[in-house]
C-alpha cells in the first residue's frame, strides 16, 4: 500500500474500468445499460489519458486537451443515442436490444 | 501516504460502482450507480493534478450525462421490468472476450510499472486555454459543430412526425 504511485496504477484503474464497461456493453438486455457501459469506457480511455499527461509529460497538457474532445464526443453520442432509444420505443414499445429486429428479413 | 490514500479509496469507490451498473437489476439504480462511478473518475482526475478536467468532469458528466440518463430511464421504465432478467445468456463469452483483453491489458500497464510522476502538479486551465485558441484551433471550432450536429439529431430523432 506505500509504494509509490506509478502510472501502471492508474492503467491498471482505467483497464478494470474498460473490462467492466466491455462486460456491460456485451450482455445488457436493456439499451440503456448498454449506452451506460459505453460510458465508462470513455471514462476509462480518459483516465489513462489523463494519467499520461502527468507522468509521462508533465510539463504539456495535450493529453488533457485530448481527453476534452473525447468528452464532447461522448456528450453528443449519448444524447443522439437516447433521442434514437426514444424513436425506437415509440415504435416498438420495447427497451431490449434483442426485441430491435425492424431490419431483420 | 496521503497519495495512495486517496488513490485507493476513489479507484474502490469508482469500480465499486461501475460494476454495479453494470450488474445492478434495477436501471433507475444502476443510473444512480453511474453518476456516483463518474463522481469518482472526477476525482481520480482530481489527484492526478488535472484541475479543468475535473471541472468539466463534474459539470458535463456528473449534472449532465447521468441527469439525462436517469430522465430518459424514468421515461422509459416499466414496473415489471424489475422482475425481468437484465443479463443476457451470452455472458459467459462476454467473460472470455473480457479475460482476452485483462490479459493483453495488464502485460501492457505491467510495462510502465516504474515510472513515477516527477516534480508537483501544477494547474493547466490556462494552458488548455492557450492550446485550444492557438494550435488546436480548427479542431477546438470543428467540435462546436459536431455538437451542433448531435443538437439537431436529438431534435430530428424525438419529433413524433418523424417517428411513423
Amino acid at each position: 500500500m506505500n509504494a509509490p504511485l506509478t502510472l501502471a496504477h492508474y492503467m491498471t484503474v482505467a483497464g478494470l474500468l474498460f473490462l467492466i464497461g466491455i462486460f456491460g456493453a456485451l450482455t445488457r438486455r436493456n439499451i440503456i445499460g448498454i449506452l451506460m457501459s459505453i460510458e465508462l469506457m470513455f471514462n476509462a480511455a480518459n483516465i489513462n489519458l489523463a494519467a499520461f499527461d502527468r507522468f509521462l509529460h508533465p510539463d504539456g497538457v495535450t493529453g488533457q486537451a485530448l481527453a476534452l474532445f473525447v468528452m464532447t464526443v461522448a456528450a453528443a453520442e449519448i444524447v443522439v443515442g437516447l433521442a434514437l432509444l426514444l424513436a425506437i420505443y415509440r415504435g416498438t414499445d420495447t427497451v431490449y436490444a434483442e426485441d430491435f429486429n425492424l431490419l431483420k428479413g | 501516504m496521503l497519495d495512495q490514500a486517496v488513490f485507493y479509496s476513489l479507484t474502490i469507490l469508482t469500480l465499486a460502482s461501475a460494476l454495479a451498473v453494470v450488474l445492478h437489476r434495477n436501471t433507475v439504480h444502476s443510473s444512480l450507480f453511474l453518476g456516483l462511478s463518474l463522481a469518482g473518475v472526477a476525482g481520480l482526475y482530481a489527484s492526478l493534478g488535472a484541475d479543468f478536467l475535473f471541472g468539466a468532469q463534474i459539470m458535463v458528466y456528473v449534472s449532465g450525462i447521468a441527469v439525462l440518463v436517469i430522465f430518459v430511464v424514468m421515461l422509459l421504465g416499466r414496473a415489471s421490468d424489475l422482475h425481468l432478467r437484465q443479463v443476457n445468456e451470452r455472458w459467459m463469452a462476454a467473460l472470455l472476450v473480457c479475460f482476452v483483453a485483462a490479459v493483453g491489458l495488464f502485460k501492457v500497464a505491467r510495462l510502465q510499472s516504474n515510472i513515477v510522476a516527477t516534480g508537483a502538479a501544477h494547474p493547466g486551465t490556462h494552458d488548455i486555454g492557450r492550446l485550444f485558441l492557438g494550435e488546436w484551433l480548427l479542431p477546438f471550432e470543428l467540435t462546436s459543430l459536431i455538437l451542433l450536429a448531435a443538437l439537431l439529431g436529438a431534435v430530428f430523432f424525438t419529433r413524433t412526425e418523424n417517428a411513423q
